[in-house]
């Protein structure tokens, strides 16, 4: 200790000496503009280096907690984008179902849904969709997709709707050949889900592998000119008086999600209405 | 107070008179000015109280800047010579001189107090010149202000040695 008192005593002046050059160039660089510029710009670059040092250390020993803080954003990005996919699914549902069949369903009001259960290997097969009453279905209501007819609703509840498919036995739809505007009556017939019948078509008719089925909007259910399928085979009916068409569906049951109801198709009740109304004022002229 | 503290005043007085009065209008190359207020402070005695050979380059320096309007500049170079006279001076003294010999041309002899001056002028007006720049672009119109005022203030230290009626 005491010959660390001797040290600083015998080399006192090395301090006096430095706090007198400090006092010397504070003042020089107080009132120096130009030295005190020079300084400042100096001391600036680097304390400048000195802090960007710092900070990249700083951040370095942080990743740790960035990399967990972007994972977690991540992961909400993650589940947004899930949310808005399934957004622009049920989006592109309802505008996918009414721009394929822009031109057939113009007027038309649609409520998309979605097949939340369904059977396929059964004699009356039925289908679940998760919109009802609540959402404007009623029963006899027309069930298409973006391929083609699907069935028709059968009952309803106010969330939920029970649909009669073409793949029921029960079920029968009025369709038409595309291009010949023969008509028939769509039935299935058990067992494939992609194919059903149309019974009922003249012999007179001539029809040939490849041509489409259609509604024909003789029904109140569905307009006329939706697609059902493409004619397969053509064979006699069991009582030789006509065709019977094996007809391959478009609709694939078998991958079905989404669907949309037809819900103000009132063409029939209209055309029901002018006809009551012809009737009346025939009946007044006479 | 002593009589040598007295003499160095009075020497000071003269100094900064002289300095302020006459030399601070001599600008050589526009430039280079000769200033000789370390002169009091190089003719310090051998053997003296280093803290107050440092006090004493830093007031004069002080003096010189109060008075000059460069603030610092003085300060800094008489406080840096003052930390280096007793190096200098055991430099140039001849080795049978007295311990408080008091550095003239008469002490040391001619040749050896010229060096002195010289290079004691010579620091003076290197730290002085490279704060006034404080920059190495025109390194050489900063050099050439060194060596000129350097050489002036040598010469006038010489003259003023020469005629200077003290002993000391």
């Amino acid at each position: 200790m005491r010959n660390l008192i001797d040290f600083i005593q015998k080399n006192l002046y090395w301090l006096v000496f430095l706090l007198l050059e400090a006092v010397s160039l504070i003042l020089l660089f107080k009132y120096n503009s130009y030295q005190g510029s020079v300084y400042f710009t100096t001391a600036n670059k680097v304390v400048g280096g000195a802090y960007k040092l710092t900070s990249d250390v700083t951040s370095y020993l942080n990743l740790g907690k960035e990399n967990a803080y972007l994972e977690q954003q991540n992961e909400q990005l993650r589940s947004e984008v899930i949310e808005l996919k399934k957004r622009l699914r049920k989006r592109q549902r309802n505008f996918t179902s009414v721009n394929i069949h822009d031109t057939l369903f113009s007027g038309y009001k649609f409520v998309g849904a979605q097949v939340i259960s369904s059977t396929l290997h059964r004699t009356n097969n039925l289908m679940t969709i998760d919109k009802g009453s609540k959402d404007g279905i009623r029963p006899e209501m027309g069930v298409v997709c973006s391929q083609g007819v699907v069935g028709i609703v059968y009952l309803t509840s106010r969330h939920y709707s029970i649909v009669i498919p073409l793949l029921n036995v029960s079920s029968q739809i009025s369709c038409r050949m595309k291009n010949s505007e023969f008509f028939g009556t769509m039935q299935w017939q058990r067992g494939d889900p992609d194919i059903s019948y149309v019974n009922d078509i003249p012999r007179h008719a001539k029809v040939k592998p490849g041509e489409m089925v259609e509604t024909n909007g003789y029904s109140d259910i569905f307009p006329e000119g939706i697609p059902i399928g493409k004619v397969r085979k053509v064979k006699d009916s069991s009582d030789g008086m006509s065709y019977s068409l094996e007809v391959a569906l478009f609709t694939d049951f078998k991958t079905l999600r989404n669907v949309s109801v037809i819900t103000n198709y009132t063409k029939p009740e209209r055309q029901a209405l002018e006809a009551k109304a012809d009737s009346l004022m025939q009946s007044t002229e006479e | 107070m002593s009589r040598a503290i007295i003499h160095r005043l009075w020497k000071l007085l003269v100094v900064l008179l002289l300095q302020l009065i006459i030399l601070n209008h001599v600008h050589v190359l526009t430039y280079a000015t000769p200033v000789i207020i370390a002169y009091v402070t190089m003719n310090f005695q051998r053997g003296a109280s280093r803290l107050g050979l440092l006090l004493w380059g830093f007031v004069t320096g002080l003096l010189y800047d109060v008075f000059s309007n460069t603030m610092g500049l003085g300060m800094c170079s008489a406080t840096l010579l003052a930390m280096m006279q007793p190096l200098l001076l055991s430099l140039f003294t001849p080795r049978d001189a007295a311990d408080d010999m008091v550095p003239s041309m008469r002490t040391m002899g001619t040749h050896r107090y010229i060096l002195y001056a010289f290079f004691s002028m010579l620091i003076f007006h290197a730290v002085f010149y490279a704060l006034d720049a404080f920059t190495l672009s025109n390194w050489t119109l900063t050099l050439m202000a060194m060596g000129i005022g350097g050489l002036m203030a040598f010469i006038i230290v010489v003259f003023a040695q020469i005629l200077s009626p003290s002993k000391n």
